[in-house]
Order: C-alpha cells, then structure tokens, then sequence
C-alpha cells in the first residue's frame, strides 16, 4: 500500500518542484508526508534488501528536499537532506546510478560550511570527495567551492566578489547574500589592522558597497570613528600592547623543574 | 597510495630492533620458536612470544612450502584434526619431505598437546605464505576468517600477541584479494570484543587496522569519529604507535590542525623503526611531514632531501619546498601540476593545493624584509598577482593574521613595513619550557620503560644489611676508642 502511495506522491512531488516557478509549498507538504512513509518504510536509512527503484526514489526525495531547504533559506534542514543523502552517495555507490543531482548538492554543501566558516570540515569533506584531483577542478559545481575557498584564504577578495555571478546552479546564488557578508566582516577586520585611516569612498569601494550610507551603516556596527567634513574613516588603534613577563608562570614552571630535577638527582 | 609503499610501510613495524643473529635456516627457526612460544605457555610470560614475533618479518620473506610444512610432525601430533586441517591448506605437500621428517624419533612426546599457540602461529606462517602469491589471496582470506574465529572461540590471553598479528595478515588479505572495505564490520566486532576483554595487543592493532580502511577510502570523518571514540591503548607496542601517529598526523593535517599533525608524524618518525629496515613507512610519513611543516610556515632542512632513503621518494616534494622558500607562484603552480600524479597517489594533493596560500605569504614576508616601502604595483608585478586591486586585500589580510608588520596608505597607494619582532619575550620562555617539559617527560618515560630482573634487588638488600651491621660495630668500636675516627672513615671510603 505504502509503496503505491509513495509513488504516486513522488511523481506530485516531482511536478511541484519541476513547475516554474517552483511550488514550494506544496513541495513542503509533500516532503513532510514522504518523509513519514520513509520512514515507515525504512528507506531513510535502508538496511538489508531494497529494490534500486526504491531506492533511487528515496534519493530523489531527499535531493529535492535538499533544493527545496535552499529555496526557503532553512540551512539546518539542508543539513539534515544532506547527511541524510550521504548514505545514498557512499555507501550505495557501487548499487545505484550516479545521480546528476549529486555534484550540485555536494557543492552547496561544500559553500555552506565555507559560509559558516567551518574551514576544517570544508577541508575534511572536500578529501572524502570521490573525485580525482584533475576532475575535481574539471567538475563546475565542486570547483566553484574550491576557488572561493582558496581566494577567501589568500585574500583575493575581489575574485570572490566577481565570481558572484558565476555560480553554477540556481541555488548557489541563495547563498551570495551571507557570502558577501562573510567577506566584508574580514575585509573590515584586515582594515582595521592595515589602515590607519581610509577616506569613505575608498571604503565602499574596498568593501562592495554601493552607496556611502551603506558604508556610514557598516561603519557603525563596527564602531568606527567617521570624520563626515573630512570623509575619512579613522580605525581605532590598539595601543601597543605592554609586554608583560608572566611572572606568575614562570614561577610555577621553575618550581616543577625543580621538582622533577630532585626526581631524578 | 601506492600498493607497494603501503605494503612497506605496513611491514615496517614489525622488527624494530632486528637482532643481528646468524641467518638460520626457515626450518629450524620456526622449530626453535615453537620451543619458545611453548615455554611462554607454560610460563605465563608474554616476552617470548613477543620475542617469536619479532622475527616474524624476516621469516616471512624466507618462507616456502616446506619450511611451513616440515615443522609440523615435530610439534603437532600424527592423528590430530588440527594437522590435517592446517596441512589442506597447503597446496599439494611434496610426499618424499614427509618420510624424511617422520623417522627420526617415531614419538617425539605425542603426550604433550599442542598448545592452541602454536597452531594459530603455524596458521600465520601459512597464510603470510598464501599472501606471497596473487593465486593463493582467496584461499587466503578463508584461512585468515577461520583463523580469526578460531582465535575468538579459544579466548586466551596467551595468545593475543598472535591475534595481533593475525588481525594484520587478515587485512592484507583482504586488501590484495578482494575489498578492504568488506573487512570493516569484522575489524569492528573484534574491536568491541577486545576493548571488554582488555586484549591491548589486539586493541591497538584493530584500531590502526580501522584507521587505515577509513583512510583509504578518504573516510575521514569517521576516522575522527573512531579516534574520539577510542582509547588507544598505552601499553601498544611502539610498532603500532608509530602507525597509530601516522594516520592522527594525517587526519590533524586534513583538518588544518597543522600543529597537532606536526606532533604526531615527529612522534610517528621517532617511534618508527631504522629508515632502512623500513623505507616505506619512512617515506610515507616524510611525505606529509614535509607538507605539514610547510604549512605550519616552516622551511623543511636541506638535509632530510639527501637521506638516502628518502632523496629519490621525496624529489617532487623538493621542488615544492624550493618554491614555497622562493615565493614564486608561478613556479608552485608549474611544480604542482608537474607532480600532480605522485602527489595524487601519495593522497597529498589538495594538501600541497593549499601551500598556495603560504607562497604568497612567504612572498609578502620577504618583500617586507627587504623594502621599508613598497607600492602596491610592484607587489603585484613581483608576486605574480592578477591586480593591484587583489594586492592590497592580499596584503591587508597578511597583516591582519600577523605574517609581516606594516600599514597601507591606501591615498598614496603603498605598504609600509614596519620593523620585525626582536624574538626575546614571554614566546621564548615558553618555546623554553615545552622543550624542557619534553625532556623531562622522555627521562620519566624510559625510567617507566626500564626492565629489572626479578629478585636482583634482594641482593643488594643482603649487602646493605651487612654494610650496616659493619656500621653498628665501627660505631661500637669508635665509643670504645679502639679505633680512630679518621682512619675509619679513610678506610671505609
């Protein structure tokens, strides 16, 4: 009975999301209830025997789920599509067809850690790819991923704000927003530490903004001093720091040697 | 990786202190170790086997059909099961090395049983034989799942350093004759079975085993997950620490832990045994090390690319580090896609993909070293940037994260270089005492690790008795004036 019913809402599912443009609440409400018959079903997490139609079904379902969290912004929900459809991509690699979809998920995950920062876990997961290096800079979907991290990392903030617009599938631009966020809280962090000062049109040129009350904005929430007459923007020092001698550690270090010394003496 | 690296570096471990003994025939080593691995029986010391085991590597590359049979008569009995399941397992025993062996002694003390030890070790001899040969590697997988059931239904602690080996050629196994993922489960379940019954052996052997499956397949979440999860036992032989070290290092670096990465591989390559006893796992582990240091912003020495073991393994890694100290990215680039391959096979690629970053660090580091000021432009043209534009986030981003010490006058369009740290401060103490934190641990660590032999020191305690006893009556004698003070003390001193 399940089994019917899962495929008559899958096909729903399907039209709901193909239709342009994109139905997504229905496609929301089709998701919850596939996603109770999974379960019931066992093919959220498939143990044991499971024809390769159900199986590549149960995938479809959480790829489009994956898309659709994007399209309604909930990245929590994308991560749970995500490491849910990691059971399908590794472990059922060598029974199920490669899914076209694969590379495109496997690439919004791989900006959403960049985006939240998770630059060790962006690295471990871009490892585990399974894709040889040549390929890994021949697919589009991982490259893109690949090239912002590396410019973040260099400092080529002007790359990344260029490739904006270059992304490869719909849904990477659902992320451009916090992604120039990220950029400009560093951009603002390096200045801070670069520039004494900086007049407010080379501000906002630096920093991608558009118009100077952005950047009399930005300003603000960093705490910058703003000097309007003169339109220069003036970063707080950090005073020197004093050069403390760690009295108290020293002293403690001192005491264990002298400790262990009498050990061994 | 390549297949013949890691079989050397898996081999690695085993001899770590090979003893120079005259080359005896397979026959008679094999014979002679039984005697031991028996006495360790029936004596409940572990040191034997472990001894026994040692020379399991250099056996193994002497074996053959017959030194793997001709020991048999001797220690197992004519009529048992065990010697004729052992004997299906060799292909077709040549009849005439039978008679040979049988009329020496018809009864060479059949009364004895054999000890399960010494048929789990014959069953390693036979199935490190059967790994020697592509034909044999299914039979082989059989053996060895037999072999592990066997060891699991006995359940004798004698016999775990012997699991532990078992455990590896199982893996071999599997790795040459079929998926080494398949092997998973099973390394699993034994990994449960031994941590309850605190089989340390066997523990740390299945975690390597575990860790290096994970690896291959680039696992590394899991990996990590396993390392959390576990604790490596302390009382591992170094042969497994050094791989225990080794995948750590390797997991740490991937995760950009380069610090952590740095420890382990050094722990990893000053637990390892002599480069040349184990070229492989020298290698393998110089191949990230030399990654990781890079990463870490250090300069490899010179010297570790003319080791004779490593100059030849290490080549395109010295093209990188010859890049990375010059600070020119085109010829990174060029290097990189030069080796991209090897790097490939060595799984360090995306590991050396990100010394991009440090080049053009190392590049800003020198510009700032050597000009007080600098425009924008000619940092770009210098460093092979793409814009000016890129130059001055490259350069504010370098300040930021503290690699050079300036300020851009954006107005003017030039860094300023300020002047370096003079290297004396709280830093230098405390680069003092992790140092002489390690020093003392290493001495508390070889007092832990010293052997005494039991009983000595009851002979010492005779002497101080005595010494007293000589005390107690010069004292006497000094109370009583027959002797004087000061000869005494010359005399006894």
């Amino acid at each position: 009975m399940s089994s019917s019913k899962l495929h008559t809402l899958h096909k729903q599912l399907i039209r709901a999301f193909a239709s342009q443009p994109s139905d997504l609440t229905t496609t929301g409400r089709l998701l919850a209830e596939l996603k109770v018959i999974l379960i019931e079903t066992g093919l959220i997490f498939p143990q044991g025997e499971f024809s390769t139609k159900d199986l590549v079904i149960a995938r479809d379902i959480l790829e489009i789920g994956a898309f659709w969290s994007i399209r309604t912004k909930a990245v929590p929900s994308f991560d749970r599509y995500f490491s849910q459809l990691q059971t399908f991509y590794n472990d059922f690699s060598s029974v199920l067809p490669r899914s076209e979809r694969e590379f495109p998920i496997r690439g919004l995950n791989l900006v959403r850690l960049l985006i939240q920062n998770r630059i060790a876990d962006f690295h471990t997961t871009l490892e585990s790819l399974p894709l040889p290096a040549d390929e890994l800079v021949a697919n589009p979907f991982i490259r893109h991923p690949v090239n912002l991290e590396r410019w973040l990392m260099e400092g080529s903030y002007s790359k990344v704000w260029n490739a904006r617009e270059e992304a490869p599938a719909e849904e990477y631009k659902f992320f451009v927003d916090s992604l120039m966020g990220t950029i400009r809280n560093e951009i603002a962090s390096c200045e801070e530490a670069a520039y004494e000062s900086l007049p407010l049109k080379d501000a906002a040129t630096l920093l991608f903004f558009r118009s100077q009350s952005e950047v009399l904005e930005f300003a603000k929430q960093r705490g910058w001093q703003i000097d309007l007459t003169r339109g220069v923007i003036t970063f707080a020092q950090k005073g020197e720091e004093k050069i403390e001698i760690p009295k108290e550690k020293l002293i403690a270090n001192n005491l264990v040697y002298a400790r262990e010394l009498e050990q061994i003496v | 990786m390549a297949d013949v690296e890691m079989k050397d570096a898996k081999t690695k471990g085993e001899t770590n202190s090979d003893v120079a003994a005259p080359p005896q025939s397979p026959v008679v080593e094999i014979k002679s170790n039984i005697a031991l691995i028996e006495r360790a029986v029936s004596t409940l010391e572990p040191r034997f086997t472990i001894r026994v085991l040692r020379s399991l590597t250099a056996l193994r590359k002497r074996l053959d059909e017959k030194a793997c049979w001709t020991p048999c008569p001797k220690s197992i009995p004519q009529d048992s099961t065990i010697r004729s399941s052992l004997l299906s397992w060799l292909p077709a025993t040549p009849a005439q090395d039978e008679s040979m062996e049988v009329d020496p002694s018809p009864s060479p003390k059949a009364s004895s049983e054999t000890v399960p030890e010494t048929e789990i070790y014959f069953r390693l001899l036979i199935l490190h034989h059967l790994l020697t040969s592509p034909s044999t590697y299914s039979a082989a997988i059989d053996l060895a799942n037999e072999t592990v059931r066997k060891i699991q239904s006995f359940n004798r602690r004698s016999l775990d350093p012997i699991a532990a080996r078992v455990w590896f050629a199982l893996e071999r196994a599997y790795e040459l004759g079929g998926e080494l993922s398949d092997a998973r489960p099973l390394f699993l379940a034994a990994q449960r079975t031994a941590s309850l019954r605190h089989d340390d052996e066997t523990q740390a052997s299945l975690i390597n085993r575990l860790l290096r499956s994970y690896l291959h397949y680039n696992l590394y979440d899991q990996a990590d997950k396993l390392i959390s999860k576990t604790n490596f036992p302390a009382s591992a032989p170094n042969s497994q620490y050094a791989r225990y070290h080794y995948y750590l290092g390797r997991i740490k670096a991937v995760q950009l832990d380069y610090t952590a990465a740095h420890t382990n591989l050094q722990q990893a390559i000053r637990r390892a045994p002599a480069p040349k006893l184990a070229p492989g796992f020298y290698q393998a582990v110089h191949k990230v090390f030399v990654v990781v240091e890079l990463l870490m912003g250090d300069i490899p020495e010179r010297s570790l690319f003319r080791h004779p073991v490593l100059e030849k393994a290490l080549h395109g890694y010295f093209d990188i580090v010859k890049a990375v100290r010059t600070g020119s990215l085109s010829q990174f680039q060029n290097t990189l896609t030069l080796h991209a391959t090897s790097f490939e096979s060595d799984k360090t690629y995306r590991l050396v993909a990100r010394l991009r970053q440090n080049v053009i660090k190392t590049g800003i580091r020198r510009l700032s070293l050597s000009y007080s000021r600098i425009s924008l432009r000619d940092i770009c043209v210098k460093l092979h940037l793409d814009s000016e534009e890129d130059a001055e986030y490259i350069v504010g981003k370098a300040i930021r994260d503290g690699v050079i010490e300036g300020r851009i006058v954006h107005e003017k369009g030039w860094m300023e270089c300020g002047g370096q740290k003079t290297g004396f401060g709280p830093e230098v103490s405390e680069m003092f005492s992790r140092r002489i934190g390690y020093c003392l641990e290493l001495h508390n660590q070889s007092v832990k690790a010293m052997r005494y032999p039991l009983n000595a020191h009851r002979k010492d305690l005779v002497d101080a008795e005595g010494a007293r006893e000589r005390e107690k009556e010069l004292a006497k004698g000094i109370q009583e004036g027959e002797i004087d003070e000061e000869d005494a003390l010359g005399g006894d001193f």
